[in-house]
């Protein structure tokens, strides 16, 4: 395992090129090009800012900046899942017809979403400022969180890629399955809005611990839940390990699965 | 032609086994397969039946053999693209495979730019590609095309961009199926003479071919394989000549 590990280290490189050809790519032609990077966000935080404001009241202050410092993390989350099902199958003709170490393929999906994420840092935190929130010192816990939410995310995109081989209507069920997730997440509500009882299900999710963990430090200016937190960044780094070694285990046959 | 043969192993090809599974109709859907479950027909077809094969250091082997003969497989289980069912294959050293010219090339990029992400795909890191970006221009010979993306490239700038990074990886061990046959014919020239150096500076390669003669040519042994077993091996004339015989009167 150690040896792959390694292997995949030394085609960094081409991971590299990978990412920067996925981020170029998604806008080359386009007028406006590489700032669509930060259009996108940007467009988002206007209309959920009026329609939070003006049309939609909610009891929570500064509902729209509540949702978008949760909804950034998901976004990263679910399109890499969605993105990197794809992400094998799309590349049959190279996977055909060059031997690299394949889980390249769906990381480099991981990592290009990461820095989309990380640019539109850009726009949330002039719109924080904007908004009067203050920026604190709990930030300073920002690169674990999101070191957690990698490596759970690093971890599904692996096992939806190498899955979408064997059954290519998985990159469907997929989206079905992230719509439901994102409801069961508390990134459009809080988590206090939970009912008790249904508390120790939805404690099961670790992406509701991650998106709450980011608005604790964006939004609410405290520190997270420590101790949610060690679990569930022990619970990726076991499925990351199990990731890997199914990865491992069914990448062997996709050259003519594929 | 003869020439003195290393004994170090290069590549050691132990009872190799590889089964393809033929579906009459194959269901790619979860769905269908759980509804379908058991139904779903396939034919087992062994395109190798224990292979073995030992192929020294410096060496350069011709794989020949009819369509559906099982060479192709062969090279890329070597190449590490598909798995042997059963048996391994040791490998000594580092192998570039030339399957097909410009995998992974990006139409929108530059000749440039594809060099470098070609390059990283063949396994090369960033210092290894820009020390040999020079050469890989020069042997492309593209002129002021390699700034243009490669859309507007005739196919044989393409397939020339192509040879051009990947016998500049310096792999010691070197696989290359049929791709010898394009371009015009004064590339062609330079890409055997280009063989030809690394032959000299101690490559191991492995060639598919349809021609016997390029095997005479260019090889030191040769491998006769026919529905996935090897029918003759040993030096490249003596077996290029009992194919040809076999071909002529079968």
């Amino acid at each position: 395992m150690w040896q792959r590990i390694r292997e995949i280290y030394a085609y960094r490189e081409m991971l590299k090129n990978l990412v920067s050809k996925e981020l170029r790519a998604r806008y080359k032609g386009s007028i406006l090009g590489f700032f669509w990077t930060f259009f996108n966000p940007l467009l988002m935080l206007i209309v959920y800012s009026f329609v939070f404001s003006f049309v939609m009241r909610s009891g929570i202050k500064n509902y729209s900046m509540f949702l978008f410092v949760a909804l950034l993390p998901w976004n990263y989350l679910s399109s890499s899942i969605l993105q990197g099902a794809a992400s094998l199958v799309r590349n049959a003709s190279l996977i055909k017809k060059v031997y690299f170490p394949r889980e390249v393929l769906p990381l480099s999906v991981v990592l290009a979403n990461l820095i989309n994420y990380l640019l539109s840092l850009l726009i949330l935190i002039p719109a924080l400022l904007l908004f009067k929130i203050r920026l604190t010192w709990p930030l300073l816990a920002f690169p674990l969180v999101l070191l957690v939410e990698t490596i759970l995310v690093a971890s599904l995109t692996l096992l939806v890629s190498v899955g979408n081989v064997y059954f290519r209507d998985l990159e469907h069920i997929i989206g079905v399955f992230m719509t439901a997730w994102f409801f069961l997440t508390p990134v459009v509500y809080s988590a206090d809005t939970v009912p008790p009882n249904a508390k120790k299900f939805f404690s099961l999710n670790p992406a509701a611990h991650i998106i709450e963990a980011y608005r604790d430090i964006f939004y609410e200016g405290i520190w997270p839940d420590w101790e949610a937190l060690l679990y569930v960044g022990l619970g990726c780094l076991i499925l990351f390990w199990i990731s890997l070694l199914a990865f491992q285990r069914w990448q062997k046959e996709i050259a003519e699965e594929i | 032609m003869t020439k003195e043969i290393p004994n170090e192993i290069a590549i050691e090809v132990k009872d190799v086994w590889k089964k393809f599974r033929l579906y009459h109709e194959k269901t790619y859907s979860l769905k269908e397969r759980i509804l379908f479950w058991g139904r779903n027909k396939a034919e087992d077809f062994w395109a190798l039946k224990g292979i073995n094969l030992t192929i020294p250091k410096g060496s350069t082997v011709g794989l020949i053999g009819r369509n559906g003969s099982g060479k192709s497989t062969l090279l890329k289980i070597i190449s590490r693209i598909l798995y042997p069912t059963r048996g391994e294959v040791k490998i000594n050293g580092r192998v570039s495979t030339l399957l097909e010219l410009g995998a992974g090339f990006h139409p929108d990029f530059t000749g440039r730019e594809n060099i470098f992400l070609n390059a990283s795909i063949l396994g090369l890191n960033r210092k290894e590609i820009k020390e040999r970006l020079d050469d890989i221009i020069a042997f492309a010979e593209l002129g002021d095309f390699i700034d243009n993306p490669v859309r507007n490239y005739s196919s044989g700038m393409y397939m020339r961009l192509g040879f051009a990074v990947a016998v500049h990886v310096d792999a010691e061990i070197l696989l290359i199926d049929e791709v010898l046959a394009v371009g015009d014919l004064a590339f062609k020239e330079k890409c055997l003479a280009k063989i030809k150096e690394l032959q000299k500076k101690g490559t191991t390669i492995i060639l598919v071919s349809h021609a016997p003669k390029q095997v005479e040519e260019l090889c030191h042994f040769a491998v006769w394989l026919d529905r996935g077993e090897i029918k003759a091996q040993g030096g490249a004339k003596e077996v290029t000549k009992a194919y040809k015989e076999f071909i002529g009167s079968g």
